[in-house]
Formats: C-alpha cells, structure tokens, sequence
C-alpha cells in the first residue's frame, strides 16, 4: 500500500514528463524527411534487434551543432529571457502593491478584492488577450479616450510592439504574484512594523527592513510562478508583439510550422527545458526553504 | 529599592517624568481613556492595572506613539509628545508578542534600534554585548527567535528594548505569555534590571499579583478612568473603592447604614446582628450608605466568643478551600451572607478544628478592614 | 500563421443530428464559406458535418505530416498539396463517384494540374490572386491623390513606406508568397528557388521593415475594415471581405484591392481526403456537393473568391463574376504567376531569411 502511494507521483512523472521528453529527445536527434512522420529514422519493431541497432546509429547531435551555428537561437533565448526578466519585476512592482492593499484591507473586505483579482480568471485566457488588441489598436478604447481627454493629439502606437507584450505579461501573470506575496504579507504581524517603528524607523524604513524581508519568500515564489511560464511564452507575444518581438516561443512555432524541421524544432524545446530547469530547480529550493522555516 | 525612601509623587518638588493632562483617546463611539490626569516620575516602575478593554492598553500606546490623544495633552520631561512621531521618541516598547523580527538573528535584533541611531559599528557591539549578559543570552546571540524558548525570547524583546537606553520603557503585559513559576522568576529579574538601568518602567498588566510585585506604585483602572493610584500596600490595605479592593486579592464585602459615634464609625448591616465597628470615613452621615471591606485573612475564627473583640458575629461553616499553607473558610451568617476567613494551617489536617455545618464566631479588630463610600 | 491556434479553438460543430452515427470531418481555411451550405450538406445526406478552421498552411501541413488528423476532408493551397502528396498525406480521388466533376473549369484544372498531376488527389475550391489592399482615402491622405495603389512599389519603396508607417501596413506573414512578389518587384523570376536570386530580396525588405505594423495572416481583415491601417499586402478575397465590412459599418473607410501590376501571385486552395481519412466515403460526397454548380456559385458569391468550377459562373452575382478583382480579365490573367514548393534545404534558408527580416536577427 505504501509503495502504491510512493508509485503514483513517480508514475505521474513518468507518464507527463519522462516519456514525452523522451520522445521529444529522440526526435531532436533524427533528421528531416518528407514523409508521415516528417523525420528519420523511425522505429521498426519487426525487424527485432538489428532494426534497434540501425535505429540508434542513426540518430546523432547534429541539430544541436545546428543551434550554435546560428545567432538566431541565442539571440531568441537571450530575448525572451530578457522579456521575462523585465516583465516579472513590472509585474512584481504592479503585483506588490496591490498585494498589500488586500493585506491591509479590513477583513470583510478581503474576500471581495481577492474575488476581483481571480474573476478574469473565469474567462478564455485568449479572449482576455484579444480584448487588449481591442484596448491598445490605434483604433483601440485607449487612444480614443486619451485623444478625446487630449492628452495626445495623434495616436499611440502600442499595440505589436513589446509595451503591448509586457502589458499583456503583467495583465495575465498578476494574480501569480499577488497570491503568494498576499500569504506572506497575510502572515506578518502588525505588531513588528510597531516594533520597528519604536525602534527608529520611519514608515518606509520599516517597510524596507522588515515588510520587505519578511514577504521575500512570497517575492521569490511569485516570481517564479512568473517567470517560468514567460520565458517559453507565444501566444501573448503573438497577438500582442510586433514582428520584431524575438522570443524562444516564436522561433519554436517556425522551426515546426514554417521549416516543418520537426527535428530542430525539438532541439530548440530541449536546450529551453534544460535552460528552464536552473530556475525551477531554485524554485524547489525556496520552497524547501520556506517550509523548514515555517516549522 | 526602600519604598519609604523612594517616594517622589509624596514631594511637591519633584518633576514628573511623565504627565497626563485632561487626556481623553475616543474611537468613534466608544471612549477608550476618559479625561484622566496622573504623574509618573523618574525611576518608577509603574503599573497600569485593569481588566482587558479599561484603557490601560490605550496609554500605554499613547505614550509610545501609536495613538494620539483625541483631548489633553501627554508631556514628557516638560514636553508635549502628542506630535512626536513613534521613531522620533526616548520611548521603547516591549510588545506582548515580543514582536521579534523573525528574519534577524538575536543580535540583529538587539542591535536594530542602535544601528536606526547611526551609532558606530563598534559601540553598536559592545552596547549589543552589555544587553547579551544583562539578559543572560549571551549563548544564543546567532540565533534566529523560532530558535529559542519563550522565556529566552522573552529576555531577547527586553534586552532589544532596553538597548537604546530609553527614558521611559514601555512593557505591554510582558509575562503574560510564560507559565506561572517562569513567570514569578521573570518578575523579580525584571525589578532588578530596572533597579539596575534605572530606567523608568511602565507596565501594562490585567495580573493583579504580578503588578503587586514589581510595581512602586500601581493604577488600578476602569472604563478609561483611573481609580486609585497608589503603592501597592495602600492599594491592598486602604483601598479607595468597592472595585478596587475587589480586583486586588480577595476581600468581603459587606453594605450597611451609617452611624458615626465618637471617633469610630458604626455600621448597621443586618436586623439582630451588631454593628460593625471600624475606622471613620470622612464625611460619612448617619444613615448613609456605606461599604465594609475587610481582608479573609483579617478575619479570626474561633469557637467560643472571643472576648474584648471589636466585631464578633456567629455563623456556620458552609465551605472549607484547603490550599495547604492555609484554609478558607466560608462561613455563613443568619443573613445567608457569606464571610471568608483564613487561618494559617499550623497542625495537621486531621486535628483541624472546624468542619462543615460547625457553629463559629468570627471576629476582628476595628482598624482591620476599611468604610467604603462607594 | 500566429493566430492559428484561434482558429483550431473556434471549432464549429453544425447541426443538432447528433443520433446520425455517419459524421464527416472537414478542415477548412477561416472565413471561407458560406455557414448555409454547410446545413444544407446535412439536410440533403443526413450526415453530420463537422468543421474546423485554420488560417495557415502551415498549421494545416503540419497536422498532415502528423499523420492521424482525424480530417476527412482538407483544403491545402497548391504548392502545399504538392509537398504533402510527395510525403504520401493524401488519397486518390474515386472519380466515378464525384458525379459533378464534368462541371470543372478547365482554364483552372491546367494550372493546378502542375501541383497535382492529373489533378489525381484534388479539387480546386477557390482560387485567387495575392495583392495589395488600400483604404483609398488614407493612402491619398499620405501619398497624394497619384499613389501608386496599383504597384508593388506602394510597399517596396521605402519613400512610400514611410510615409505609410504612420497609418499602419500590414504584410502577409508568408515567405513563400511574398519573397516571390520581391522577385516580381525586382523583375526577377518569381518562382525562383535559387538561394542567390532569393537573396537579393532581402535588403529590399529589410529597406521597408521598419515601416510594417505586423506581419500576420488574418488580422488584416479586421484591422483594415476597422481603418486600423491603411495598406495591407492580403489575400484577394480577404481584403474584398473587408472592404464589404467596411461598406457595412458605414465608417467612411474606402478599401480598394489590386492585382500589382508587376504581377501577381495566382493560388489555388486544393480540397483534397487524407490517407488515413476515417470516412472516405463521405468526404467524396462533400467534394461532389461543392461541385455542384449551385453550391459553388453560392459559396464564391458569399466570400468573393473565383472558383474553379465553370458551370457555376453564370450563378454568379454580377458584383463577383464582373469584378476584375475576383475574375480577371485576360491581360490581368496573363501578368498573374504560379509558384511551386521550395525544397527543405531552400525552405529553411527562406524561413530563415523571413525571420531575419522580420525580427531584424
């Protein structure tokens, strides 16, 4: 019985991670072939033995050499790691206010402003995205309204370029944010800012030297919960981005669609799982961290 | 510290460190401190007393910072703080949760008011070291709070309060959260370190016992008014009010008609019983309603009639309470009034001389329990 | 290409005949028929119908080369279907029973035939030219009443794009149809699959990329009609749709398109029945409906695309048949051009290029 429960989580690997990225790892290492399906070799079983063994004599690290011979792959890996990186510290900037606010809001009042942050939740991710092509367009409801207050006199070009893109990040990765930061800030006893202040603090220092700290672990987890699903970000990107928004996502989709190079396709999402797992792996380690600390 | 020589609110002279004037604090509706006016001096180790929401909380907060006086002004050394910002004040607080910063280890936390005052990084230590040995932490310097015990946190949240030499010290029901005998060991630590600091200490306490203990002078408060304020043997002994001698120990309480006659004050409390005689009260007519307190302890219990006694009334045992050292009885009279008594149990249990439904006399001296107008 | 996966969600099944055990499967580009005549297929056999959209050859290429589409019936543009009949993706037509193919236009079935040979594994659906479309009163607002709306210099010459930039130009995200119409700029072969001749493409565009809004497949409909941009390098049939929206909505906004006159692509979007297609016999039904005149007649008159079949044009509205936008007339005809699919190694250098010039690396 208790192996059985150890074997679940393992089989759930196995099945949703280890297997697919198998699969994904065998084809990037095959080549391009007009045929059903567009690589070779493909696995004979019929032929036993000696069909295995042409199988993997085959199969080689061509496509990676590949990658490193043009700048675009690293140039793209670099982009979207920047893009992620800027739009995880927009959206912790908008994110941590307003994870305060609901902190600090009366208790009554709590349930309500979380409800406002998870509601759009309810709604198609792509209908939500496809509503900003309709706010930021030049056409859009933003111009229309900052034209008609006068603020600006010939409209913004906002949406397909990357503010579009970074909007579009922060609008949909917010609540990532605001809910672990919320639990940390949740959890920090009003008493400590007192204490601080009594100390010689000034509202701000306080909030730096005590707030800040003491909410890092719900910082970092946000973070994270941004970050990653940044980095290997499309779809926000390609409704929202100009054609000079280069991200890993993007270059993906051509190297499948466009080249129907299936091979170098899965080597591109290989070498992102591999730069992914850094940060994953620290992820692991705060929230190991953060459960010792709270024993 | 000798009481009879400490006694600085007995002189004229003497400036109070600390002055309340008219102070009223209204949240809304509700009236937390009622135009409450009291000194504390230099060196006091001051007790606020009462029970939760009479305001005691509120002062304190007032005096730290945290809340502002809606009326009065509050003076510190002459000087009105009522705008002084909490960091900006020669006030420390010791919280009730302690309110150590979980992040920091126990010397960051010491050291966290010394380095807000910009002090030099090598008197920061030394200053840091001194409050470690005062406390008796020097052991546990590295650590982080959830590290160490209550009452090592305890000590920690005293030492960080203390570290920056406050005029005044604040301890929001310090104790309140250490078992019992940790509490009683804590109690007299706490009056040495202020005799050793002599910084002056505020106390906010609903423990009528430990205010007792530590304090010089002790205000019993209610609904946002002081009632009495005074050294704790007074407040026991002489107590100005039924509320007052209620909350501190134990007492009897007994309501009566006045008859003044001579230099003693009589009492008539029941149809056929004697009056009881006592100690005048200013200003009390006859036939006015008045109020006996005397203390259990005060109470003698005998068998016979005692002869030559003040006050003697009879009654029947009704409760014995052995608490070991001594017993209380409950004795009741003609009226169905209960009396406490107390005696010291100087012989074994089994010779004791009273038991239930027993036909005893109780007696006292007349200055041994106070006239109370109300 | 990038909004495909909208497309591939917006999956629209029709009818309520759910108890009919017979279903057939159909993938088809977005906004390509008439919804009417996908009830009417189910009326008249009973079988119910299931539609998907796409709006990449791509997407749609890349489902075949999967293999197991589940699709009974798919709509590839022709140098696709060449590709993808070489991979071995599709299946001979049982012509004896399309009983509607006598009603094919042979003008058209010659020139698909050098995709398909024989025109064994398909139909042509619609057909149609790749050109510009101008929302007239802007560009004349920018360029002058003399802009030259019919030529490929509007958006090869970086005088006029920048001029443009500021109404907003939106270009086909398809290398292979518009590497091409460079080459037709340049007075070069268009279908060109030599790597040097393909090269010399790439500064013109990379003279004029700064100036593109967005290069995109299907958001042009919209954001043309809507007055968004002002120039659009579309599909013919799409840039009349918004032309057609915008005369709707009566927002003042005047589209016009145009075959350049440096020549313009020619396409065919092919129907054709996978390999593995679960209901065969179904798919050629739906093929034989559309064959019909009728059918034919309606679906061109509703998404303004030329059809490939010759007995429905005399159905045909006069504001379709009539227009030389949908049907040129012979001297357009004659500047029109076909291309044929690049091979892998060509390809990867084309999309290669094409990402350069759009992504600037």
């Amino acid at each position: 019985m208790r192996r059985l429960l150890i074997a679940v989580p393992f089989l759930w690997l196995l099945a949703l991670f280890i297997v697919p990225f198998a699969i994904v790892f065998k084809i990037s290492l095959s080549d391009l072939a007009v045929a059903i399906p567009p690589y070779t070799p493909t696995l004979d079983i019929a032929e036993g033995w000696a069909g295995l063994k042409a199988f993997f004599a085959e199969l080689d690290f061509e496509n990676y050499i590949w990658l490193t011979e043009d700048d675009l792959y690293w140039k793209a890996y670099l982009s979207s790691f920047k893009i992620a990186v800027i739009s995880t510290l927009l959206t912790l900037l908008v994110g941590y206010p307003i994870a305060y606010g609901i902190a600090r809001a009366p208790q009554e009042w709590r349930a309500m402003l979380f409800m406002l942050v998870i509601l759009p939740f309810w709604t198609s991710f792509l209908i939500r995205v496809y509503s900003w092509m309709g706010i930021l367009s030049q056409e859009g409801y933003l111009n229309q309204v900052l034209l008609w207050i006068g603020v600006i006199n010939e409209p913004l070009i906002i949406l397909n370029t990357n503010i579009a893109v970074y909007i579009g990040i922060v609008y949909t990765y917010l609540p990532f944010m605001i809910l672990p930061i919320y639990a940390a800030l949740e959890k920090l006893d009003i008493s400590l800012l007192e204490a601080a202040e009594d100390l010689g603090c000034s509202r701000f220092s306080a909030f730096w030297l005590v707030t800040v700290p003491l909410s890092k672990q719900g910082i970092i987890a946000g973070s994270f919960l941004v970050f990653i699903p940044t980095i290997g970000e499309f779809v926000i990107p390609s409704l929202l981005g100009g054609s000079r928004t280069l991200m890993i996502g993007k270059v993906l989709w051509e190297e499948f669609f466009s080249n129907r190079d299936w091979p170098v396709a899965s080597a591109v999402a290989v070498v992102l799982l591999l730069i992914l797992i850094i940060p994953i792996v620290l992820f692991q380690r705060n929230e190991q961290k953060q459960r010792e600390a709270n024993q | 510290m000798a009481l009879d020589v400490f006694a600085p609110w007995d002189d004229p002279n003497a400036k109070p460190l600390i002055q309340f004037q008219n102070v009223t604090k209204r949240f809304g509706d509700f009236t937390a401190i009622d135009d409450l006016t009291v000194d504390i001096f230099e060196k006091e180790f001051f007790a606020l007393l009462g029970p939760s929401g009479c305001g005691k909380t509120t002062m304190m907060r007032m005096l730290a910072g945290f809340e502002t006086p809606t009326e009065g002004k509050i003076l510190l050394a002459g000087q009105d703080i009522g705008a002084v910002p909490p960091n900006k004040r020669a006030v420390n607080m010791m919280f009730q949760s302690y309110a150590l910063f979980p992040h920091l280890s126990i010397w960051e936390n010491i050291a966290f008011g010394l380095k807000r005052d910009k002090m030099p990084k090598d008197q920061i230590g030394e200053r840091v070291e001194e409050m470690l040995r005062l406390t008796r932490l020097e052991k546990f310097a590295r650590r982080k709070p959830h590290q160490i015990s209550g009452g090592q946190r305890q000590r920690v949240a005293l030492a960080r309060s203390l570290a920056k030499a406050p005029k005044l010290l604040l301890l929001d029901e310090p104790l309140g959260a250490l078992d019992k005998k940790l509490r009683q060991e804590t109690q007299f630590e706490l009056m040495d370190i202020q005799e050793t600091t002599g910084t002056t200490f505020v106390i906010v306490t609903h423990d009528q016992e430990e205010a007792m203990t530590v304090a010089s002078r002790v205000a019993v408060m209610d609904h946002g008014k002081i009632i009495q304020v005074s050294t704790p043997d007074v407040i026991y002994e002489a107590p100005n009010s039924t509320y007052v001698a209620d909350f501190i120990g134990d007492v009897n309480l007994i309501s009566g008609k006045a008859d003044p006659q001579g230099d003693k004050l009589h009492m008539h409390w029941a149809e056929g019983q004697p009056a009881v005689v006592g100690s005048p009260l200013d200003g009390a007519t006859k036939g006015q309603d008045v109020h006996y307190a005397i203390r259990p302890e005060k109470v003698s219990i005998s068998a016979e009639k005692p002869e030559n006694a003040a006050n003697a009334i009879q009654g029947e045992v009704h409760d014995i309470a052995y608490l070991g050292n001594i017993s209380t009885y409950h004795v009741q009279l003609p009226g169905g009034q209960i009396i406490k008594a107390q005696s010291a149990n100087n012989r074994r249990i089994s010779r004791r001389a009273f038991t239930w439904e027993d036909k005893v006399w109780l007696s006292w001296t007349d200055t041994a329990g106070v006239f109370l107008e109300r | 290409m990038k909004t495909s996966f909208i497309a591939l969600a917006a999956t629209m099944a029709i009818g309520a005949t759910a108890a009919t055990a017979e279903e057939v499967r159909v993938y088809n580009w977005s906004d390509y028929i008439d919804e009417e005549l996908l009830t009417k297929f189910q009326d008249e056999t009973g079988i119910k119908l299931i539609y998907d959209v796409f709006d990449s050859n791509d997407v749609l290429e890349t489902k075949m080369l999967a293999g197991n589409s589940g699709y009974d019936v798919v709509v590839p543009s022709g140098t696709f279907l060449q590709r993808q009949i070489a991979a071995g993706a599709f299946q001979k037509l049982d012509k004896a029973s399309l009983s509607n193919a006598g009603n094919m236009w042979d003008v058209i079935a010659d020139r698909t035939a050098s995709y398909d040979p024989g025109n064994e594994y398909s139909i042509n659906y619609m057909w149609g030219t790749t050109g510009i479309g101008v929302n007239v009163g802007k560009v004349k607002e920018v360029l002058g009443e003399d802009a030259p709306i019919g030529s490929l210099a509007l958006i090869f010459d970086p005088a006029n794009m920048e001029k443009l930039a500021s109404c907003g130009v939106h270009v086909l995200d398809a290398a292979d149809e518009m590497i091409p119409a460079a080459l037709a700029y340049l007075g070069e072969n268009p279908d060109s699959h030599d790597k040097d001749v393909i090269a010399k493409t790439e500064p013109l565009f990379t003279a004029v990329a700064p100036y593109i809004q967005k290069f995109h497949s299907s958001e042009y409909i919209n954001a043309l009609a809507n007055g968004d941009i002002c120039v659009a390098v579309g599909w013919s049939g799409d840039i009349l749709q918004a032309r057609d929206r915008a005369a709707e909505a009566e927002n003042g906004v005047e589209i016009a398109y145009n075959a350049p006159s440096e020549g313009a692509l020619m396409w065919f979007d092919q129907m054709a029945i996978p390999v593995d297609a679960p209901n065969a016999e179904a798919a050629h039904k739906f093929l034989n409906f559309i064959m019909d005149a009728q059918n034919m007649a309606d679906a061109s008159n509703y998404v303004y695309y030329a059809n490939g079949n010759k007995a429905s044009q005399p159905l045909l509205e006069e504001d379709v048949i009539g227009d030389p936008a949908i049907y040129p007339d012979e001297a357009t005809l004659e500047n029109l051009y076909t291309t044929s699919p690049y091979p892998p190694k060509v390809q990867r250098v084309v999309t290669r290029m094409w990402t350069k010039i759009k992504s600037g690396t």
